[in-house]
């Protein structure tokens, strides 16, 4: 008997699941271990967390707060990875879309009813705009998306300090570093869940739904999976390529928005909340399925708002941080594992 | 064991000996019964057509792969190479044709990358100087410092050849080494091949071009079928005899030539037709030299050639894939010099690409989606701007069961079927958009006899219906079966085109290494 190593061009489902299954709980393992060094308990921590979090609907409304930003940042990296862009800047294009909320906000007048569909349009556009240049850059240049969209994220959190410092500074003097309060809210939903919640989920499904029953979508996921197979079938992968980039910003883009009109109502350095980048997480870990990254946010979300309750422990935020590398990284491992089968052999002649 | 006694110390045994080399993969011999000899001294061409057996021959040499029967004899003794590492410690290398090189890297650290003589730690320049000194004595210019990327095909080989010669080989092998360079760089290589050889060391060159071979070995030996057929003195041999050698004489006619009562006929007008029209490959070059070529509703067209003179590029033209540089395209006498690849597919033109998986599939995409690739944008897999996942998997239903393919589930990546079925289902699929044509690049590449004979039928059946099919193919046996006519390319053009009933195999082996038909056939036309 000898025991070979089959490498499997696509794994099992149910390999798959419980891949990701045990490399959440191996992160939380050796999170726990380390917790457990500094002299923290580890369960009991647990414990804390989870009755926090499920026990009561405050923590649950906590967590769909922090999961909308979340669905939407992931949506648009998720999509923009259809078409095999990496959109690194949805931290960018989310700061955006939260600018151009704020513009319209503090300074167009009118009645919310008008005025909160147009901050909707305004931070689509936003985040649109924010991905353009990378975009043509990518389609006409071949310049690697990866690199212009990360860039433009840094020129997106200086522009929020810059305004919520300087032009835009709230001129009541009430806060330090933020603008004035955007008057327009978005209404609540479910006890302080405000309808950005429901939107964030409708979104995902109206993306879902364009990519596998529509023409434009089945063109996006051949051009995105093989674009010579769409060169061969005579599709127009640029022309793909631009226009997914495009919507990938403008998801982005609603994403700032929202939490300027739903969560935050002002704009301010830091408010992203690192969202954008947690959206790559929830990309990588919803395996290209626009409705895994509903789960994939819900995920982080969760991993987020433990993180807030530790703190109140006297932890560290970067213990959460920590938490979501952890996890990622054994997903990336549990991934390329699951496409491994150990099988025993008769001993053939060596 | 005669010739080339003078280069011969009496009692010395020839540096390589192979004795009965037999190598079997599933369903295919690739070598059996093989005996060679190569001495210090001489340049040995290993002559054959594409899957003669030359490739997988000298993977055994080189330690890739286990020979199920016989002896690989080194200078006497006999010698199992378990890896290629071992079989350069006993002094063999060889230069692939695809080079093994790391792009990234500088020519410096290419050479000494997996070397044992490379010391653990070494400053950049230190490595560049060694590999200025082993140029030098090795009589190889190459530049130490630049990175392969910037290099040119024929630079990045003499890095290949130099990291082979560091590591002391005696026995050179190169696989197609002049199918990458231009002239010029080929008379170079062979400048150097000599220098390499008078020091008392030994090249094998695997190639299946006449001419250079003629030009540049000591003898020469024919594999056909993976089996030996000669070995010759090259100074008694001349290209018709090599060409009757590598293509032989016992070709099955197994005839599918003849048509049955119900058959469509030749039409009169051509339903494809290229006129003159020039193409470039990837990197530039002009790959196809102006090319005339008529194809009639009802007819298959062979095209023969050795791989890499333009079939590729002649393929991406008639599809609408690559555009002409120059000339005209003409589908039933109307212009689609102009028309996309998405107009040639509309128009009734398929196409089985001779990469199916990666240019005719989408291999990570499910079997629905790639199944419908040529019909997703009209009923019933699409209504307007919808796309209808369930009537995609019925299409996708029907074209495998047609193509006589088994899918568990329709949802799986169609990566996960053989080669075999994936062939059979893009197949089907271009069978069904193809009403006047069918081009075919290399369909039976990688199949086994069975799948081969089930393509075959296809092809018969398209003709009959009416289709004008154009076949390209490096296996003569299966062009000679099928065409009516065959066209023979080489070098970009189109050498001649000769009706296969009055056919003679001899001559078309002789239109494959360059020579120009003399007497033109009836029906072809422009020139």
């Amino acid at each position: 008997m000898a025991i070979r190593i089959l490498y499997l061009p696509s794994p099992r489902p149910a390999v798959a699941l419980l891949a990701r299954a045990l490399a959440i709980i191996l992160a939380l393992c050796c999170a726990g271990l380390v917790l457990a060094a500094t002299g923290a308990a580890p369960l009991r921590l647990a414990a804390q967390v989870i009755s926090s979090t499920f026990g009561s609907s405050f923590g649950l409304e906590d967590v769909a707060l922090l999961v909308t930003p979340l669905i939407l940042t992931g949506l648009a990296v998720s999509v923009a990875l259809k078409i095999g862009a990496w959109n690194i800047g949805a931290e960018g294009q989310f700061y955006a879309g939260a600018f151009a909320a704020t513009g319209i906000g503090l300074f167009i007048p009118g009645p919310t009813i008008v005025l909160l569909p147009l901050m909707f349009i305004g931070g689509a556009v936003a985040g649109l705009l924010w991905i353009l240049i990378p975009t043509l850059a990518r389609a006409y240049a071949n310049v690697s998306e990866l690199i212009t969209t990360l860039l433009l994220n840094f020129v997106g959190v200086l522009l929020a300090y810059y305004v919520s410092t300087g032009p835009w500074l709230d001129p009541s003097g009430h806060a330090l570093g933020t603008t004035a309060r955007v008057r327009h809210n978005m209404p609540d939903f479910w006890g302080s869940v405000h309808w950005g919640f429901p939107i964030a989920i409708g979104l995902t499904f109206v993306v879902a739904g364009l990519l596998n029953y529509t023409r434009w979508g089945y063109e996006v996921r051949i051009a995105g999976s093989n674009p010579q197979a769409a060169h061969y079938a005579g599709m127009p992968f640029r022309r793909h390529l631009i226009t997914v980039m495009l919507l990938s910003g403008a998801i982005a883009g609603i994403a700032g928005m929202l939490e300027i009109a739903g969560t935050v109502h002002r704009l301010q350095g830091g408010i992203s909340n690192n969202f954008g980048y947690l959206g790559i997480m929830v990309a990588v870990l919803a395996r290209g399925s626009a409705l895994g990254v509903l789960a994939g946010a819900a995920l982080m979300a969760v991993i987020l708002n433990s993180g807030i309750i530790l703190q109140t422990q006297g932890l560290n935020t970067s213990t959460v941080l920590a938490i979501t590398g952890l996890i990622l990284f054994f997903t990336a491992i549990g991934d390329e594992l699951a496409h491994y089968r150990i099988v025993r052999v008769k001993a053939a002649a060596a | 064991m005669t010739e080339n006694a003078a280069r011969r110390e009496p009692g010395t045994p020839p540096i390589v000996l192979l004795k009965g080399i037999a190598k079997y993969f599933p369903g295919v011999i690739a070598n059996q019964d093989v005996d060679l000899e190569v001495w210090a001294g001489e340049i040995h061409a290993l002559l054959g057509e594409n899957g003669a057996g030359k490739s997988t021959l000298m993977n055994i040499l080189t330690g890739i792969y286990k020979p199920d029967a016989g002896e690989i004899i080194i200078d006497g003794y006999a010698r199992a190479f378990a890896s290629p590492i071992e079989a350069i410690a006993a002094g063999i290398g060889m230069v692939h044709q695809h080079f093994k090189l790391v792009k990234a890297f500088t020519v410096a650290e290419n050479i000494h990358l997996g070397w044992s003589q490379t010391p653990g730690r070494i400053s950049g320049e230190e490595l560049e100087r060694r590999t200025a000194a082993l140029a030098a004595s090795l009589n190889l210019a190459v530049k130490p410092g630049a990175r392969v990327d910037d290099l040119s095909t024929g630079e990045q080989q003499r890095v290949e050849i130099l990291r082979v010669l560091a590591r002391q080989a005696r026995v050179l092998i190169l696989d197609e080494p002049t199918a990458v360079l231009t002239p010029a760089e080929a008379r170079e290589l062979f400048k150097a091949l000599r220098e390499f050889v008078s020091r008392g060391n030994a090249v094998i060159f695997i190639s299946h071009k006449l001419d250079e071979v003629l030009e540049i070995s000591d003898r020469i030996s024919v594999l056909r079928g993976g089996r030996k057929v000669a070995t010759e003195n090259t100074g008694d041999c001349s290209q018709t005899m090599l060409a009757k050698l590598m293509v032989g004489r016992e070709i099955v006619l197994n005839n599918l030539r003849e048509r049955g009562a119900h058959a469509a006929p030749i039409s009169v007008k051509p339903a494809l037709s290229l006129r003159r029209v020039k193409a470039r490959d990837e990197l530039g070059n002009l790959a196809l030299n102006g090319v005339s070529l008529d194809i009639h509703a009802g007819e298959i067209l062979g095209i023969a050639g050795v791989a890499g003179n333009g079939q590729k590029e002649l393929s991406l033209v008639l599809n609408g894939m690559r555009a002409a540089v120059e000339g005209q395209i003409l589908v039933e006498g109307r212009d689609f010099t102009a028309a996309g690849a998405f107009a040639f597919a509309a128009a009734g033109i398929g196409h089985i690409p001779e990469d199916r998986l990666h240019s005719g599939l989408a291999p990570a995409l499910s079997v629905t989606d790639n199944a419908v690739i040529r019909e997703y944008d009209k009923p019933p897999v699409s209504r307007g701007s919808w796309f209808r996942p369930r009537a995609a998997t019925a299409l996708a239903r029907m074209i495998a069961e047609a193509a006589a393919v088994t899918v568990p589930d329709f949802a799986m990546p169609v990566r996960n079927l053989s080669g075999g079925n994936q062939q059979r289902l893009v197949a089907r699929r271009e069978m069904r958009i193809a009403d006047k044509v069918l081009i075919a690049a290399y369909p039976s590449r990688g199949l086994d006899v069975g799948a081969i004979n089930t393509m075959m039928r296809y092809f018969v059946e398209l003709r009959d219906a009416g289709v004008g099919v154009i076949l390209i193919s490096e296996e003569l046996e299966e062009l000679m079966n099928l065409s009516d006519r065959i066209a023979v390319m080489f070098h970009g053009e189109i050498m001649g085109v000769v009706d296969t009933a009055a056919a003679d195999i001899e001559a078309i082996g002789l239109l494959m290494g360059g020579q120009r038909q003399l007497a033109q056939s009836p029906r072809q036309t422009g020139t």
